[in-house]
């Protein structure tokens, strides 16, 4: 049952995201900030830290795909960022101790690591044509306060749903 | 040498970043459709939003049910003072409309610009990383929804179908920065002024409706509609009223700002509209007779 259940959850923040941005209230949806909620890619670190690296990586990669299929329509950018930013922070968290602060830091690294990926790929094919401190301050800013929320909400539970799943795998 | 080309890590990353201009180069050019397992997953998915949207649909329901009632009194006012000219607008719409439904009848033309078949359909989700503005819809193929379709709200053009999957379909807003997305537009007056729709002003949230005459007069609050002079869209769909006029960049035509009428952020319910006139094709206009000369 339990193996099913990661899978589940990481469907669950595919279309949350999604439904978060629709649900987002009017007035802070149409300021000059743009949140963008990156709870999908703060799971799958969390599950590179505490589940391991291989299985970080191909969640990754299957994810990426999902999510350049169904929301961006342009396949590649997502592929390729959410499997290199989990082997970055991977590689990262060899040097620190996985306790859940700075899991929580380095996981918010990972974001802003992916929105500038993002950014400078949608930049290189001519998606947007924003400037960078333009970037920095109404995306990357907002994003990570966003995020920020988040990891102080759920950190804790998902910390714990992947060190079990971890404990699981060793035992089988 | 060789050592360089050895490091496993390296050439991971030298075969990925190939794939991925591969990919992208392959994905982002004018697709008439997606590939059938792109298709797949976004309706698969699309199944799974649906479930989702429910529950959404509802919450957001009752906040906006109290936001409403705070609002009843102020809107009440508001709307008796137009109810008076309601009557009589609704009298001269019927009569204008028999009148010309006549006069049509009296030179033969019964198909216009104008017919289409609205299909109304629900956003079941939206991309969350709003670099593409591109919403997802609960209608697809199998209900007729084709590419490149109008998409409105009751408020005015919000945009059009890009993808179309067997269930779902995906919207692509006005407000999104891509230079292939051109309506033909007409600004109403006295006499009508035709331009086209390209881009969109980011900062002060407005569309740009470029190559207008330069001797054209155009005035503030200005209606536009769509002209349906683009072959895909019908005319007279609402865009929004003209908020400002600037000569262009080499003084040879105008570009006027619109305010879009349609809201790009809250959308939840939307009409795709399917026109009835068909779009020539492009060989019968050709005259290919001049080549027997």
């Amino acid at each position: 049952m339990r193996r099913y259940l990661l899978p589940l959850l990481f469907i669950f923040f595919f279309i949350f995201e999604s439904t978060f941005v629709e649900l987002l209230p009017k007035q802070l949806f149409q300021s000059d900030m743009i949140l963008v909620p990156r709870f999908l890619i703060i799971t799958i670190l969390f599950m590179t830290i505490y589940g391991g690296k291989k299985q970080g990586i191909i969640y990754g990669f299957i994810f990426g795909l999902l999510f350049d299929v169904v929301y961006t329509e342009i396949i590649g950018i997502y592929l390729f960022m959410f499997p290199l930013v989990a082997y970055i922070i991977f590689s990262m968290m060899r040097i620190f101790h996985s306790n859940i602060v700075v899991a929580s830091i380095v996981s918010l690294l990972g974001v802003s690591l992916l929105e500038l990926g993002v950014y400078e790929l949608n930049y290189l094919i001519k998606v947007t044509d924003m400037d960078f401190s333009t970037f920095i301050e109404i995306r990357l800013l907002p994003t990570l306060v966003l995020n920020l929320i988040f990891l102080v909400l759920l950190a804790y539970p998902i910390k714990r749903l992947f060190e079990k799943h971890a404990e699981e795998l060793k035992n089988e | 040498m060789p050592q360089f080309f050895l490091n496993k890590r390296l050439i991971i990353l030298l075969v990925s970043i190939i794939i991925l201009v591969a990919l992208i180069g392959f994905s982002i050019r004018d697709r008439e459709q997606l590939t059938w397992p792109e298709q797949f997953l976004k309706d698969t998915t699309g199944w799974v939003q649906n479930v989702f949207a429910k529950p959404q649909q509802f919450v957001v329901g009752i906040f906006e049910d109290v936001q409403d009632l705070q609002n009843t009194y102020k809107e009440n006012k508001e709307l008796k003072s137009r109810l008076d000219n309601l009557a009589k607008l609704e009298a001269d719409v019927q009569q204008l409309t028999k009148e010309n439904e006549e006069l049509r009848e009296l030179i033969d033309e019964k198909e216009t610009l104008r017919d289409y078949t609205p299909i109304s359909a629900t956003v079941i989700g939206r991309n969350p990383e709003r670099w593409h503005e591109l919403l997802i819809i609960n209608k697809g193929k199998v209900h007729g929804i084709e590419q490149n379709m109008a998409v409105v709200t009751a408020n005015g053009l919000i945009g059009k179908v890009k993808s179309t999957q067997q269930f779902t379909a995906t919207i692509q807003l006005l407000s999104a920065n891509d230079p292939t997305n051109r309506i033909s537009a007409e600004i109403q007056g006295e006499e009508s002024v035709y331009g086209t729709i390209e881009g969109y002003d980011g900062d002060r949230e407005l569309l740009k409706l470029k190559r207008i005459p330069k001797d054209a007069k155009i005035v503030e609050k200005q209606n536009v509609i769509t002209s349906g002079l683009g072959g895909i869209f019908p005319e007279g769909l609402p865009i929004g009223k003209v908020v400002d006029v600037e000569p262009d960049e080499f003084g040879l035509n105008q570009t006027a700002f619109i305010e879009p009428g349609a809201n790009f952020y809250d959308i939840k319910n939307v009409i795709v509209v399917k026109r009835e006139m068909i779009k020539p094709d492009l060989s019968e206009m050709i005259d290919d007779e001049e080549e027997e000369l």
